[in-house]
C-alpha cells in the first residue's frame, strides 16, 4: 500500500516537474520568437481539389511524403519553398517542430530509394500561389495575410498548431 | 633413493598440489565459463541495443514511409556486426526487411529466437505514434567464440600459475625441509651419543621446527644417556646388596631355599642342608635335588604346599614332620613364598621342642589330673569329633552316658578330699574296666563322669553296659582298708536322636540321670522328650513362683481344727494357696516340691510365718483363742525358720507362741537326727508347739516320740478315711490315739468327712478333729462365718451324742 502511494506521489511529482519545465519553455519560445505568432501560415489547395479542410497528420504526410492520396482521389502534389525563404524554417517548425537541417536530413535518407520524391520547390511565396492556383493536386503554404482568392486555404499553422504540437 | 621416490615429500606435495589445482581449477573454470556467457549475453544485448540506437531514426523514417529499400540498407548494415543474426523490420502495413546470415550450428537458432530483441519504431515526428517494429536476434556463434576464447584464456593463465607453483613448491622443500633433514639424518648417523656428541642444527634452522626437532633429538639423547647411568648405578649398587644377602644366606641358621613347582632345588643355604640331613645320593633326581623326595612323614603335603603357595600367589606355612622310619621324628616349619615364574622360595625351622610342648600341653588341657581320665573339655572335644565324622557318614552314632556317684558329697564331708579323691581314681579305674578300647570316659566334675559308646547305640546293649557299670560302682570301695559304700544314677542320651550337638546331649543326658537319681539312685534312665518339657514346666514353674511372691499371688487358707472336749473351734491349720494368673489354683502338692528343690521355700516359709503371725494377732486382739498350725518342710530346717527369726516374730507381733504351731514330717526327723532335736528343743522352748504331721504313713517309729519334743501327732487322712470300711486302720487309728495319750500327746485326726467317722473318734476319746465334716480350707474372709457355723455343728452333734 505504502509503496503504491509513494510510486503514485512520484509520477504526480515527475508529471508537475514536467509542467513546470514546458511553463519554462513557453516563456522562452513567447520571448524569443514574438514574430511567429504575427505571421500566420496558411496551407492552401486548388479550388478544385475537392477538399475544404486538411487535419494536421494529413498536412504531415503529405509534405513528408507518407501518402499524397487526398481524400477526393487526387494525388496530392506538396509544394516547397526555397531554403532561404523565412516562411520555410517557420513551417516546418510548426508542422514537425524540426530544422531545416533535419528535414534536409530526413530527405536525403529517403532519396536514397529514390521511390519517394522530396516536395517540388516553387521560387517563392508568389510563385506558390501560382502552382497551387493552377495544379489541381498541388497544395502549398504561404502567409496568411497573402492567401488570395485563387487559392483555398485548407489548414492554418498558428501559435496553436505550434502549442498543440507541443502538447504531449 | 631410486624407489623411494615415490614416498619423498617433495613427490608426495607435488601430488597433492596438482591435484587440488586441477579440482579448484575444473571449478574455477566451470564458473569462469558461466560467468562468461552470461556476460557474452548481456554484451551483445546491450551492443545490439546500441546498434539499434543507431539505426533508430533510419527505421523510423522507413517505416514512416513505408520504404523497402531504405529498410532492407538498415538491416545489411546491421548484418555487418558479427553479433547480429538475422533483423526483421516491419511497419503496420507490410513486413519491410528481412535479413539472416546462416549459422554454423542450427541448432543455435532457437536460442538466437529466444534472445531476440525487439522495439518499437516510433514516428519521427510523432513520438506517440507507433509506426513499426524493428526485430534483431543476437549472433549465437558470437557469444560461443567469446567464451572459448575467455575460457581458453583462463584455462592458460590457470596452467601457467599451478606450474609456477609446483616449482616454488618443490624449491621450497628441498632447499627448507628435505635437505636439511637428509643432512640431520647424516649426522645422527655418524653421531656418539655417549661421547658427548650433539647433533648440529642446520644453518637458518635455528627456530623452525627442523631446529626444534635437532633440539628434542638431542635433548632424548641426554635423557637416554642419563638413564643408561642410572641403571649401571643401580646394577652396582644391587651387586652389593646382594653380596651382603649372599653372606646372610650363607651363616643363617634358619635354613633357606628355593625350589620349582616340582621341588626341584634350585639353591639352599649350609643350614637347610643341616636341618634337612641331605643325602646327595637320595635325593638326586634328572640331576637335581628334590625336597619332596625327603623322608616326610606325610610326602603329599609338601607337593601340596607348593602348589597351593604358587597357584594362590600366597605365602604359605605349615609344620611338618621329617623322619619317617625314624624312632625320632622331627618337626620342620616351613615358610612358603611365591617368588614368581613358578618358583617358591622357602624358610625352614627346627620346631620340634616347641611341637613337643604344645603337644604336652594340648595333652594336659584335655586330662584330668587326677584319675588321668579326659577332662570336659577333651571329652567336649571327643564328641565334637564323632558329630564331624556323623557328618562324613551319617550312620555313625553314638550313645552319651553320665554317670553320678549315689552319696559322694557324704564320703567327701564325712571322711575328706583325699578319701574323696582316692574313691573317685577307683571308680575310674572302674568305669574304665567295664568299657571297651574305642569308647571313651572322662570325669567332666567332681563326681560326674562321662562315657561315650559309639558302639552302644541300641538301648539294649546300652542298658547292659549301664547296668555293669551301676553293679561295679556299688562294689565296697576299700580306701585305706575303710569300706565305703556307693551307688551310681546314669543318665544316657543317644546321637543323634535326642540330640544333635554337644550341649544338647550334655542337657538330655543331665535330665535323664536326674530322673534316675531324683526316683531313688543306683539305676540308668533314658533320655525322652517328655523330660525337656517337664524340665522346661518346672523352669517355667519357677520361674512364676519367684514372681508369685511380690505380685501378692500366695494366700493362706484356714481349716478349722475342733476340740471335742470343750466341743469348741480349737483352732485351723494354715494351708498356702497360689493363685496363678494364667493357670488357676495350684495346689501346694504341685509347687511346693520344687519349691523345695530350688530352696524358694525358705522364703515362703518366712511369708507364710508372716501371715499366720499376723492373723495370730488379729485373733488375739478380737479376744478369740484360736491356734493356728503352719508346715514347716524340712528343707527350712535348720536355717530357714531359725528359732531366732521365731521369736523375733513372735516378740514382733505380741503373740501367745503357745497359739502357734510348727508341722513337721517324719523326714525331717530321718535327715539329720541331731541338727533337727537341737532345732525341735529351741523352738518347745519358745513356747511353741510342734505337730508330727501324716503320723503313720512313712517309717513311724515310735522312739522319735519319745526322743523328740513332739506335742500332737496328727493321724493322716488315708487311715481316718477308710476307718469305717477297713477293720485294720481302725484299729491303727485307735492305737495311734491310744499311744499318744500314754505318751501324753495330743492326737488330730485329719480328713473327718462323715458324722460316722466323728462318732468313731470321739469314741476313741482322740481330742481334736480336722476335716470336711466341719469345713474345707477356707480364706480368712469366709473363716468367721465358717467359724459360726461350725460352733452351730458342733451345738448340734453333741446334742444328737447327748441323746
Amino acid at each position: 500500500m505504502c509503496r503504491a502511494h509513494y510510486a503514485a506521489a512520484a509520477v504526480s511529482w515527475r508529471s508537475s516537474f514536467c509542467n513546470i519545465a514546458l511553463l519554462f519553455v513557453f516563456v522562452i519560445m513567447a520571448v524569443g520568437e514574438t514574430p511567429v505568432s504575427a505571421d500566420e501560415l496558411a496551407v492552401v489547395a486548388n479550388p478544385r481539389s475537392g477538399i475544404d479542410q486538411l487535419s494536421h497528420d494529413e498536412v504531415i504526410n503529405i509534405f513528408m511524403g507518407r501518402s499524397r492520396q487526398l481524400s477526393s482521389g487526387i494525388t496530392a502534389q506538396p509544394i516547397d519553398l526555397p531554403a532561404t525563404q523565412a516562411e520555410k524554417t517557420n513551417f516546418y517548425r510548426l508542422l514537425v517542430n524540426k530544422d531545416l537541417a533535419e528535414i534536409n536530413s530526413y530527405w536525403a535518407r529517403l532519396h536514397f530509394s529514390g521511390r519517394i520524391p522530396p516536395p517540388m520547390v516553387a521560387k517563392n511565396a508568389a510563385n506558390v500561389i501560382e502552382i497551387v492556383a493552377s495544379t489541381p493536386g498541388a497544395i502549398g503554404y504561404i502567409n496568411q495575410s497573402m492567401v488570395t482568392t485563387t487559392v483555398k486555404q485548407v489548414f492554418e499553422l498558428g501559435t496553436q498548431q505550434y502549442e498543440r504540437e507541443l502538447a504531449p | 633413493m631410486n624407489a623411494s621416490w615415490r614416498h619423498s615429500l617433495v613427490y608426495l606435495t607435488v601430488i597433492a598440489v596438482v591435484g587440488i589445482s586441477v579440482v579448484f581449477g575444473a571449478l574455477f573454470i566451470s564458473a569462469t565459463n558461466m560467468v562468461t556467457r552470461q556476460r557474452a549475453q548481456e554484451e551483445s544485448t546491450e551492443n545490439i541495443g546500441r546498434l539499434l540506437d543507431i539505426v533508430e531514426s533510419t527505421v523510423g523514417i522507413a517505416c514512416f514511409v513505408g520504404d523497402q529499400a531504405l529498410a532492407q540498407e538498415v538491416a545489411h548494415g546491421l548484418l555487418k556486426n558479427p553479433e547480429v543474426l538475422g533483423v526483421v523490420i516491419r511497419n503496420d502495413k507490410q513486413e519491410l526487411a528481412h535479413t539472416y546470415r546462416v549459422l554454423s550450428t542450427p541448432q543455435l537458432a532457437e536460442q538466437a529466437v529466444k534472445a531476440r530483441l525487439s522495439r518499437v519504431v516510433r514516428s519521427p515526428f510523432n513520438p506517440n505514434e507507433r509506426v513499426g517494429e524493428i526485430y534483431l536476434d543476437p549472433n549465437p556463434d558470437e557469444i560461443d567464440r567469446q567464451i572459448k576464447q575467455d575460457v581458453s584464456f583462463v584455462g592458460l593463465m590457470l596452467t601457467l600459475q599451478i606450474a609456477g607453483t609446483i616449482a616454488a613448491i618443490i624449491l621450497v622443500l628441498i632447499y627448507l625441509i628435505v635437505k636439511p633433514i637428509k643432512r640431520m639424518s647424516d649426522r645422527l648417523h655418524q653421531m656418539d651419543a655417549a661421547a658427548g656428541n650433539q647433533l648440529r642444527i642446520p644453518k637458518g634452522h635455528a627456530n623452525t621446527e627442523i631446529g626444534r626437532l635437532a633440539n628434542d633429538i638431542n635433548a632424548l639423547a641426554g635423557h637416554l644417556m642419563a638413564s643408561l647411568e642410572d641403571e649401571r648405578e643401580l646394577r652396582h649398587l644391587s651387586e652389593i646388596g646382594e653380596k651382603k644377602y649372599q653372606a646372610i644366606f650363607a651363616n643363617a641358621e634358619t635354613g633357606i631355599f628355593i625350589a620349582n613347582r616340582e621341588s626341584a632345588i634350585e639353591s639352599f643355604n649350609p643350614a637347610f642342608s643341616r636341618l634337612l640331613d641331605m643325602h646327595p645320593d637320595t635325593m638326586e633326581r634328572n640331576g637335581k635335588k628334590h625336597i619332596a623326595d625327603l623322608a616326610w612323614c606325610i610326602p603329599a603335603r609338601l607337593s601340596q604346599l607348593i602348589c597351593d603357595c604358587i597357584d594362590n600367589n600366597k605365602m604359605c606355612s605349615d609344620d611338618l614332620e621329617l623322619g619317617a622310619g625314624n624312632k625320632l621324628t622331627r618337626w620342620l616349619n616351613l615358610v612358603l613364598s611365591p617368588i614368581g615364574d613358578n618358583m617358591v622360595q622357602g624358610v625352614v625351622v627346627d620346631v620340634t621342642e616347641r611341637k613337643l610342648s604344645e603337644s604336652t600341653a594340648l595333652r594336659q588341657a584335655v586330662t584330668d589330673p587326677l584319675t588321668g581320665l579326659a577332662n570336659r573339655h577333651g571329652f567336649g572335644h571327643e564328641v565334637m569329633q564323632l558329630i564331624k565324622q556323623h557328618e562324613n557318614d551319617p550312620g555313625k552314632c553314638f550313645a552319651l552316658m553320665l554317670i553320678n556317684l549315689d552319696g559322694f558329697k557324704r564320703v567327701n564331708e564325712a571322711l575328706g578330699m583325699p578319701m574323696g579323691d582316692a574313691v573317685l581314681k577307683v571308680a575310674a579305674l572302674r568305669l574304665n574296666n567295664c568299657l571297651k578300647s574305642g569308647d571313651t570316659v572322662a570325669r567332666i566334675g567332681g563326681d560326674e563322669y562321662a562315657a561315650i559308646l559309639p558302639n552302644a547305640t541300641g538301648e539294649e546293649l546300652s542298658s547292659v553296659i549301664a547296668e555293669r557299670i551301676i553293679s561295679v560302682l556299688r562294689e565296697n570301695f576299700d580306701v585305706h582298708s575303710t569300706p565305703i559304700k556307693l551307688g551310681a544314677s546314669i543318665g544316657i542320651a543317644f546321637f543323634p536322636s535326642d540330640g544333635k550337638d554337644l550341649p544338647a546331649l550334655l542337657r538330655d543326658a543331665e535330665l535323664a540321670l536326674s530322673r534316675a537319681k531324683s526316683t531313688g539312685g543306683n539305676q540308668f534312665n533314658f533320655f525322652d522328650t517328655g523330660m525337656t518339657e517337664a524340665a522346661e514346666r518346672r523352669r517355667a514353674m519357677e520361674t512364676d513362683m519367684h514372681q508369685a511372691l511380690p505380685r501378692n499371688e500366695f494366700e493362706l487358707f484356714y481349716q478349722p481344727i475342733v476340740d471335742l472336749v470343750s466341743n469348741q473351734l480349737a483352732g485351723a491349720e494354715a494351708l498356702i494357696r497360689w493363685h496363678h494368673p494364667e493357670k488357676g489354683l495350684i495346689p501346694p502338692d504341685a509347687f511346693i516340691p520344687l519349691a523345695e528343690e530350688t530352696g524358694f521355700i525358705v522364703e515362703l516359709g518366712s511369708w507364710i510365718l508372716e501371715t499366720a503371725s499376723r492373723q495370730l494377732a488379729e485373733w488375739q486382739t478380737a479376744g478369740k483363742d484360736y491356734y493356728i498350725s503352719i508346715n514347716v518342710s524340712g528343707h527350712q530346717i535348720p536355717n530357714g525358720i531359725t528359732p531366732e527369726k521365731l521369736a523375733e516374730t513372735i516378740r514382733r507381733y505380741g503373740i501367745n507362741p503357745s497359739r502357734l504351731a510348727l508341722e513337721i514330717t517324719e523326714g525331717v526327723l530321718l535327715a539329720d537326727v541331731n541338727q533337727a532335736l537341737s532345732w525341735l528343743q529351741a523352738v518347745r522352748e519358745l513356747g511353741c508347739r510342734i505337730y508330727l504331721d501324716d503320723f503313720g504313713t512313712g517309717y513311724s517309729s515310735l522312739s522319735y516320740l519319745k526322743r523328740f519334743p513332739v506335742t500332737t501327732v496328727k493321724v493322716d487322712k488315708s487311715f481316718v478315711r477308710d476307718m469305717s470300711k477297713d477293720s485294720s486302720d481302725l484299729a491303727l487309728v485307735e492305737a495311734i490315739v491310744a499311744m499318744a495319750r500314754s505318751l501324753g500327746l495330743n492326737v488330730v485326726a485329719e480328713g473327718v468327712e462323715t458324722m460316722a467317722q466323728l462318732e468313731l473318734l470321739r469314741q476313741m476319746n482322740c481330742r481334736s478333729i480336722q476335716g470336711y465334716y466341719f469345713s474345707k480350707p477356707v480364706p480368712i474372709e469366709q473363716f468367721a462365718k465358717v467359724a459360726t457355723r461350725v460352733e452351730a455343728l458342733l451345738a448340734s452333734t453333741k446334742n444328737l451324742t447327748a441323746g
